[in-house]
């Protein structure tokens, strides 16, 4: 008997049913159920709140103020939605939430810091090509960038960004469209792999 | 825009969706989680009193209604006996207050679901159009809630909405309190619906 493909369906459906039972035991009070939750989710809802930030020390905050928040939350959990995407709409209101109390002016230039080397090999993959873009992204306006990383790096619908943004859907689509055009201006055009 | 353009474009988006999604931070941030939440836990245990005070004058208030609801319609059907003076109403039921951010547990959830259910057995001996108007009351606020909890789950912990559902359930214990009042001031029997509004 072969083992099961990593991200085969029934992988996935095992997965999906682990977490469930995590989930429950979590809502129980199970604070080690939380844990196992925490380690399967840190690494995306860190790299969202990183992205979103670019700034290393904000994004551990907002992930531990993200799992704290998710934690009081978790008895109005329904499971509507997987965990990790309710995990992730919280993570991105305490960037939101953050970047009000820094009182960061939302259009302005931040300047970029270590954040991209921090990214996953961020110096071996793709001759530095994909490190660029992840420098290039953390010197976005705020605004631009959010969108930008929920948009175009975590896939969510200009519906879904606009709602955990509280933007127009319309604002959602212009934010985007600057991010893209100042990265083509800055980047030219990326390499893409074969 | 120009073909060169487009294909800039395409090619960033490209690249854009490569980027691994998974980022491991440098250090482990459990501990600290932990500790915010024995920290969070600390300060809400300074707090806690007032969950068994909700859930107390949530009960007090439906064990009231009910009560008062019983004893009136008991009146009703016991020999008339003449009065000096009318008597006053002999509980004024204010709402319940929780404070905003404050979370229902589940122990006040189940207290106001068992006390629910034995005042809507009283509801159900009311007057056919009274009872009517309430539950038309009662189900609006109902939704109200079963949306704002929906609302929620998309957005934990906004304390708007918190705040919101708040409101709908001390709503919903004034209309209940309201059943109580009219039955205490005409004996049970409830004729106006319009009284039964918010």
């Amino acid at each position: 008997m072969t083992e099961p493909e990593a991200g085969s369906e029934f992988e996935r459906a095992r997965r999906a049913a682990e977490e469930r039972a995590l989930v429950d035991s979590a809502k129980r009070g199970s604070r080690a159920a939380f844990e196992a939750l925490y380690r399967i989710h840190v690494g995306k809802v860190y790299g969202l709140c990183l992205r979103m930030t670019a700034n290393t020390a904000t994004a551990e905050d907002c992930t531990q103020e993200a799992f704290i928040q998710a934690w009081r939350s978790l008895p109005s959990f329904e499971g509507r939605s997987a965990f990790g995407t309710w995990v992730h709409r919280i993570a991105v209101n305490a960037v939101l939430a953050q970047g009000r109390r820094r009182t960061e002016p939302t259009g302005g230039e931040v300047p970029v810091d270590e954040a991209a080397d921090r990214m996953p090999d961020a110096g071996a993959r793709n001759d530095g090509g994909d490190l660029d873009l992840e420098r290039a992204i953390a010197a976005l306006p705020a605004g631009a960038r959010q969108v930008l990383v929920l948009v175009g790096v975590y896939g969510y619908s200009h519906e879904e960004a606009a709602a955990m943004l509280g933007l127009a859907v319309g604002t959602c689509k212009s934010q985007l469209h600057r991010a893209r055009q100042l990265l083509v201006g800055r980047l030219g055009a990326p390499e893409v792999e074969p | 825009m120009s073909d060169d353009r487009e294909e800039s474009m395409r090619s960033l988006d490209e690249a854009l969706a490569r980027l691994p999604r998974t980022v491991e931070p440098a250090r482990d941030l459990w501990p600290a989680i932990e500790s915010g939440l024995e920290r969070r836990e600390e300060r809400s245990r300074g707090r806690r009193w007032l969950r068994p005070t909700a859930a107390a004058a949530a009960a007090v208030l439906l064990v009231t209604a009910s009560s008062l609801i019983t004893a009136s319609l008991v009146r009703r059907d016991a020999p008339q006996v003449a009065r000096l003076a009318p008597e006053p109403p002999r509980v004024v039921v204010a709402q319940a207050a929780f404070g905003p951010g404050q979370a229902l547990g589940p122990a006040y959830l189940a207290a106001r679901r068992e006390l629910a259910r034995t005042l809507e057995e009283r509801i159900a001996r009311l007057p056919p159009e009274g009872r009517l108007q309430l539950e038309r009351n009662l189900s609006e606020l109902r939704r109200a809630s079963q949306q704002i909890n929906a609302a929620l789950e998309l957005s934990p912990g906004d304390p708007l909405l918190e705040e919101l559902l708040l409101n709908v359930y001390q709503d919903e214990l004034a209309v209940l309190a309201s059943v109580n009042q009219l039955a205490a001031g005409n004996g049970g029997a409830t004729t106006d619906p319009a009284r039964m509004q918010l």
